[in-house]
């Protein structure tokens, strides 16, 4: 190992291992997370015909015009269509209990009244309803490119291209229409144009980013409807309606928009519902209208994770029957949502999509044959026969050929059993065999009704086994990618653990010789650094358990406050009390110290409790009461007064910390003017706008809000790019009055001097700009409830610097650096942030932006669910100022890079060796995990997280380098013209004397 | 300096012999024991059933016996009588439930009217493993204080007795608290079922612990004395 670890070096390798980090996750979540589908291309004629055939693509056939494709489909399908129109009306967001009830109760009184149609044609009978149980992530992109049209269940990664919506290239059943000459009609969520360019003949997108507008969206697709029930010339009207979504993200299941919102709903229904029964009176063909839902919401009105209360969809057909049953109908069967796809394509005679894993919903088909039945039952199990064979390539079913084998023999096997292949081949041939008897008997005339249900029975097991095993297995994951991915990953940790060790050893145990008080402290391992490890390890091992991972809120609390809990007991051990009655002014000191620092972290301590009560947080707990659910319920005046209290907080807080400090000076005054201005314009934003979030955000307020953005960047990059400038250079004259000799020592340690404290007092000052600018940010974007933990935030983060600054040499940098780093992390949970996808703050996102922009508003989503630890790593920047590292620095040489190594090297290397830590573990975890149920719902999402705080962190990092770089080549650089000029001074004044 | 204080008898001592910290812990332990004893038996209730009541019967039974021993070896029995030591062991019950209330907040724990009585009676116990004896033995001496809980280093078998149950009380309540957000649904997730749990389990641990420390050290020093 060499001597030293110089600057140059420690960064290379630092860059070096992110570079290596970033290339192992990118290679790992390739592979993990599946982004194409198993088969391309689109079915066409010859799923019709069975899987065992090799039928070689007729070239022609594709190229067929829709009409004759359209024919040859219905001689291969053999049924005619049962209808000639299909309405689909997609209802955003909508909660299948509202319409259907849960577990056999009715819903409750006010959704029944709000749709009195819908209701009494599902007492009737005239309509069938399911809960069409949704496959998670539940956003509405995936839902609908999935599950609808084309019978998938998608990777999770297709949360992340929700909001970059892409054109559906893979088999779908729009594509199948569209091929049959379908005219298709569009109006509604502008997602389904982005996914089907140019297949619609007439359209009206509404954007659904604008989260905060409930009545326009909706407007918009209802007024087009009129005129479009009156015309004949369409086959598919989709009408994709939001506003029930944004009701629900505005103000959750219970708001009070939510009953109108319903009403109005069911009168769209009734209006087409009458319309099509009229103009099938008229002999204009029959038309199903199909309501669905494409995922339900929480009771905060969030959706995205795998809750009963998200995945429970709707499904409702409507047109199926004409006559109203008997008898009411109580209960209400569960299909899945990928279902649809296969259901809508035999009903209207398309082709299955390709890798659809979806079962045909057998109720629909109930005015068909059996004979007909039987055919639908066997499409379908020829398509998911064909998806299987690509996935197990050895699925061929060729020996177990019919044939061969007598039909005795397979009506006479009961249970399948073996290797997967084996069960499939035996269940499949099983059903063709009991189909294939049953009509041959048909011919002959001697069919009963027995045999028929056999058959039936038969298909059945065959889809629900297939179906199931697809859906479990719809990923194929590369083993060299994530081995390599993973490798790369451990690698990049190990490089950054190692340079964390390797600067401890160089910090601390090579420069004994200057730090004599340190000596004891060097040697030994103490509670607090060990206790620092040992969290580590302990959020290494609950990452592996589901419900700790749901409810990690409660780890980072119970750790951090534990690791302040043995701070504390640190300080005690340097308190002296009793002995001598205080004689020595040593003593006395020390004292008082610690009495500061006892304050300090119960401050720390109480601040935390307090926030960790603000939000309950987490999955299973989350009814659980809180103070935000509390001042929600309060009222909005509750809610005003905390946001005054806190905003009142951050602002005198940051005033003080900027007038505290020691150089009292104009430009400093200019900053803390500049800040108090913006204080100022976002105490007014906050107190006149956001109680009137149910209103579409008006031109004034986006303004406003544009206006603070600027005023906080202006702040921000000028404090970066002025004060190394701006800081005052220390008077030569008046340091060298009490020396005599102006020797080539003491110009060296003028520049020293210089570039020590011009660093740190630049530092402090563009700390306090990063700090401060982002709480008054975040006080602006948050919920409004969430400006108190913001607050309680940076009194835990400078109450934690203070304690550092005062804290002499009790704990080690790294130390103190990871304690903030631990802050953040149980901040961010604090602000309501859980791991799963469903507490993403998506209508914040959209303050002030005045165009919809899909970057802009991801950067704010980021901003607003990451403010904790970016909180915590922004403020590395000042910590840098506030520790007296100026002890650590070698007296002799004095280099730049000998600094920086000294100062910024733990506040960079310190999160990033913990994250990579997290990151690795948890990337192991995961694929330990791959085959557990909650794979998709709770590991995943975590996953995300993980990911998103590496991100985090990086960003973070850089900004603390990258200022602590910049600011030290600035003093560095002035501080050499000082020498010049205090060169040519003291050349003067010889010149003089 | 050892044999001294030896002949002067079982109060003078500020280290005593292996066998009487095993009467001490074992009177502690059955203390414990016959408090869970008489709830399960004469009350019918556990800590699961009903914690709060549970908690008061240990600490009703545990405090006496553990502020009337504890005060038996109390440091300076020539400046401090037996009585005064008693009366720091009372004081140090309060001042040590206060203490262990804050710090199970700061940690979580929840407050509200219907915790205040489970909480009040868990701090009770917890001071009886921590603080109490402490107070007894120590009285008011920070060195001592100091000493045991923020160095943590024993020096004598007293000091052992003190040091080691106390902190096996508390790591072992910072273990209790792992189940509780999990999400298995038994009743025994309840603050501070598990807590105290972990406590009890935690405190008997170290009081073995303790012995063996104690044990071994009478050895080494025979050892030495060779």
């Amino acid at each position: 190992m060499s001597s030293s670890l110089t600057c140059t070096k420690l960064t290379l390798f630092t860059v070096a291992a992110i570079l290596i980090q970033i290339i192992g996750l990118s290679l790992f979540v390739l592979g993990f997370f599946p982004v194409k589908p198993a088969l391309s291309g689109v079915s066409g004629p010859e799923s019709f015909q069975p899987p065992r055939y090799c039928v070689v693509e007729d070239q022609n056939v594709s190229n067929l015009p829709p009409d004759q494709l359209k024919s040859l489909y219905q001689e291969l399908y053999e049924i005619p269509p049962s209808f000639d129109r299909l309405i689909l009306m997609v209802i955003d967001g909508l909660p299948a209990e509202f319409v259907l009830g849960r577990d056999g109760r009715p819903p409750s009184m006010v959704f029944v009244e709000s749709m009195p149609y819908m209701q009494s044609l599902l007492a009737s009978g005239m309509a069938v309803g399911y809960h069409a149980k949704a496959a998670p992530p539940t956003v509405t992109m995936p839902r609908l490119k999935q599950a609808m049209v084309s019978g998938a269940i998608g990777g999770f990664l297709d949360v992340a291209f929700n909001f970059n919506t892409q054109a559906l290239l893979d088999d779908n059943l729009i594509r199948q229409f569209f091929n049959i000459g379908w005219k298709m009609v569009m109006f509604g969520d502008e997602t389904w144009l982005k996914l089907f360019p140019g297949l619609f003949t007439r359209h009206d997108g509404v954007s659904s980013f604008y989260v905060k507008d409930t009545v326009e969206v909706d407007y918009n697709v209802t007024r087009n409807l009129g005129d479009e029930l009156n015309r004949t010339d369409w086959s598919l009207l989709i009408l994709h309606y939001l506003g029930l979504d944004h009701v629900g993200h505005i103000g959750g299941r219970s708001s009070v928009l939510m009953g109108p919102k319903l009403k109005e709903m069911d009168e769209v229904v009734r209006m087409i519902h009458l319309s099509a029964q009229q103009s099938q009176d008229n002999g204009q063909g029959r038309t199903l209208l199909m309501v669905v839902s494409d995922h339900g919401m929480t009771d905060s009105g969030n959706h995205g994770g795998s809750s009963y209360e998200e995945t429970d969809s709707l499904l409702l057909f409507f047109g199926l029957k004409h006559k109203p049953y008997d008898y009411p109908l109580v209960t209400h069967g569960t299909i899945n949502q990928a279902d649809i796809a296969p259901t809508l394509a035999l009903l209207f005679g398309v082709p299955i999509p390709k890798n659809n894993v979806g079962i045909l919903i057998s109720e629909t088909f109930d005015s068909l044959t059996d004979e007909q039945r039987l055919r639908t039952l066997e499409l379908n199990s020829w398509q998911l026969l064909r998806l299987l064979q690509a996935q197990l390539p050895g699925l061929s079913c060729g020996s177990l050929s019919l044939d061969v084998l007598g039909d005795d023999q397979w009506s006479g096997i009961t249970k399948c059993n073996g290797s997967d292949d084996e069960i499939f081949c035996c269940l499949f041939v099983k059903a063709e065999v009991l189909h294939k008897s049953w009509k041959a008997k048909r011919v002959s005339g001697s069919t009963s009704r027995d045999e028929y249900g056999n058959a039936v029975m038969a298909y059945d097991v065959f889809l629900q086994a297939a179906s199931e095993w697809l859906s479990r297995r719809t990923t194929y994951k590369p083993v060299g990618l994530l081995a390599s991915g993973v490798a790369a990953m451990v690698l990049s940790c190990l490089i950054l653990m190692g340079l964390n060790f390797w600067l401890d050893q160089e910090v601390y145990h090579r420069n004994l010789h200057r730090l004599p008080d340190m000596k004891d402290n060097v040697h030994k391992w103490h509670v607090d650094e060990i206790y620092v490890l040992v969290i580590i390890f302990i959020l290494v091992l609950s990452m592996g358990s589901s419900s700790m991972v749901e409810e990690e809120q409660y780890i980072w609390h119970f750790l951090t406050s534990s690791f302040y809990l043995i701070i504390l007991r640190k300080i005690v051990q340097f308190l002296v009390i009793g002995t001598g009655q205080g004689l020595f002014t040593l003593i006395r000191g020390q004292n008082s110290r610690s009495y500061i620092q006892i304050f300090y972290v119960i401050l720390i301590l109480m601040a935390g409790r307090i926030m960790r009560s603000w939000h309950q947080g987490g999955v299973n707990w989350a009814h659980l009461p809180d103070i935000s659910k509390w001042l929600e319920q309060a009222g909005k005046d509750y809610v005003k007064s905390i946001q005054l209290v806190s905003w009142l907080l951050v602002i005198s807080l940051g005033l003080y910390s900027l007038l505290s400090f020691q150089l009292k000076k104009y430009s400093i005054m200019v900053f803390g003017f500049t800040f108090s201005v913006s204080g100022v314009l976002v105490l007014q934003q906050i107190l006149n706008y956001q109680d009137t979030a149910f209103a579409a955000s008006s031109y004034a307020a986006v303004s406003r809000v544009q206006i603070i953005y600027a005023l906080l960047g202006l702040l921000t990059f000028g404090a970066v790019f002025s004060v190394p400038w701006l800081i005052p250079v220390p008077n030569p004259k008046t340091a060298s009055s009490h020396d005599v000799r102006l020797s080539n020592n003491f110009l060296v340690d003028i520049r020293r001097k210089f570039l020590l404290l011009g660093c740190r007092d630049s530092t402090y000052v563009i700390g306090w700009a990063y700090m401060h600018c982002w709480c008054l940010l975040q006080l602006l974007l948050q919920q409004p409830t969430n400006s108190m933990p913001v607050a309680l935030l940076l009194v835990q983060i400078l109450a934690s610097m203070c304690y550092s600054s005062n804290g002499g040499q009790h704990l080690k940098q790294w130390v103190e650096v990871a304690a903030l780093y631990y802050l953040g992390m149980a901040g961010h949970f604090a602000l309501g942030n859980t791991n799963t996808l469903a507490t993403i703050d998506v209508a914040g996102a959209f303050i002030g932006i005045s165009s919809h922009s899909t970057l802009l508003s991801g950067i704010l989503m980021f901003i607003i669910t990451y403010a904790s630890p970016m909180l915590s790593l922004l403020s590395m920047v000042m910590y840098i100022s506030m520790k007296e590292t100026c002890s650590l620095v070698n007296l002799e040489d004095a280099d730049m890079g000998h600094f920086l190594k000294m100062t910024i090297s733990f506040p960079c290397l310190v999160p990033l060796g913990f994250n990579s830590i997290l990151l690795v573990a948890y990337t192991i975890v995961l694929l330990l995990m791959r085959n557990h149920l909650f794979v998709w719902s709770v590991f995943s999402p975590k996953y995300l997280y993980v990911c998103a705080t590496t991100a985090c962190v990086y960003m973070g990092v850089s900004v603390v380098s990258l200022t602590a770089v910049y600011t030290c080549l600035v003093c560095a650089w002035r501080s050499g013209t000082l020498r010049c000029s205090i060169r040519d001074e003291s050349r003067g004044s010889m010149g003089l004397q | 300096m050892e044999k001294k204080t030896k002949t002067e008898g079982i109060d003078a001592v500020p280290s005593l012999s292996p066998w009487k910290a095993f009467t001490v812990h074992l009177i502690c332990g059955l203390g414990l024991a016959s408090a869970l004893w008489v709830a399960h038996k004469v009350y019918s209730i556990d800590l699961i059933s009903d914690p709060s009541y549970t908690l008061r019967l240990i600490w009703v039974f545990e405090a006496p016996i553990t502020i009337l021993i504890y005060s038996l070896f109390r440091k300076n029995p020539k400046q401090c009588s037996y009585w005064k030591a008693v009366g720091q062991g009372t004081l140090g019950l309060l001042v040590g439930a206060i203490v262990n209330v804050l710090g199970a907040i700061a940690l979580g724990a929840p407050v509200g009217i219907n915790y205040f009585l489970k909480t009040v009676n868990w701090s009770l116990v917890m001071s009886l493993f921590t603080v109490v004896p402490a107070a007894s033995v120590y009285g008011s001496s920070w060195m001592d204080w100091q000493r045991i809980f923020a160095h943590t280093k024993p020096s004598g078998s007293i000091d052992y007795m003190i040091c080691l149950p106390a902190h096996g009380a508390v790591i072992g309540a910072w273990f209790g608290a792992w189940p509780m957000p999990l999400d298995w649904e038994r009743p025994w997730q309840e603050w501070p079922i598990c807590v105290s749990y972990g406590a009890i389990a935690g405190y008997l641990i170290a009081m073995v612990a303790s012995f063996g420390f104690t044990l071994l050290r009478r050895e080494v020093r025979h050892v030495k004395g060779e």
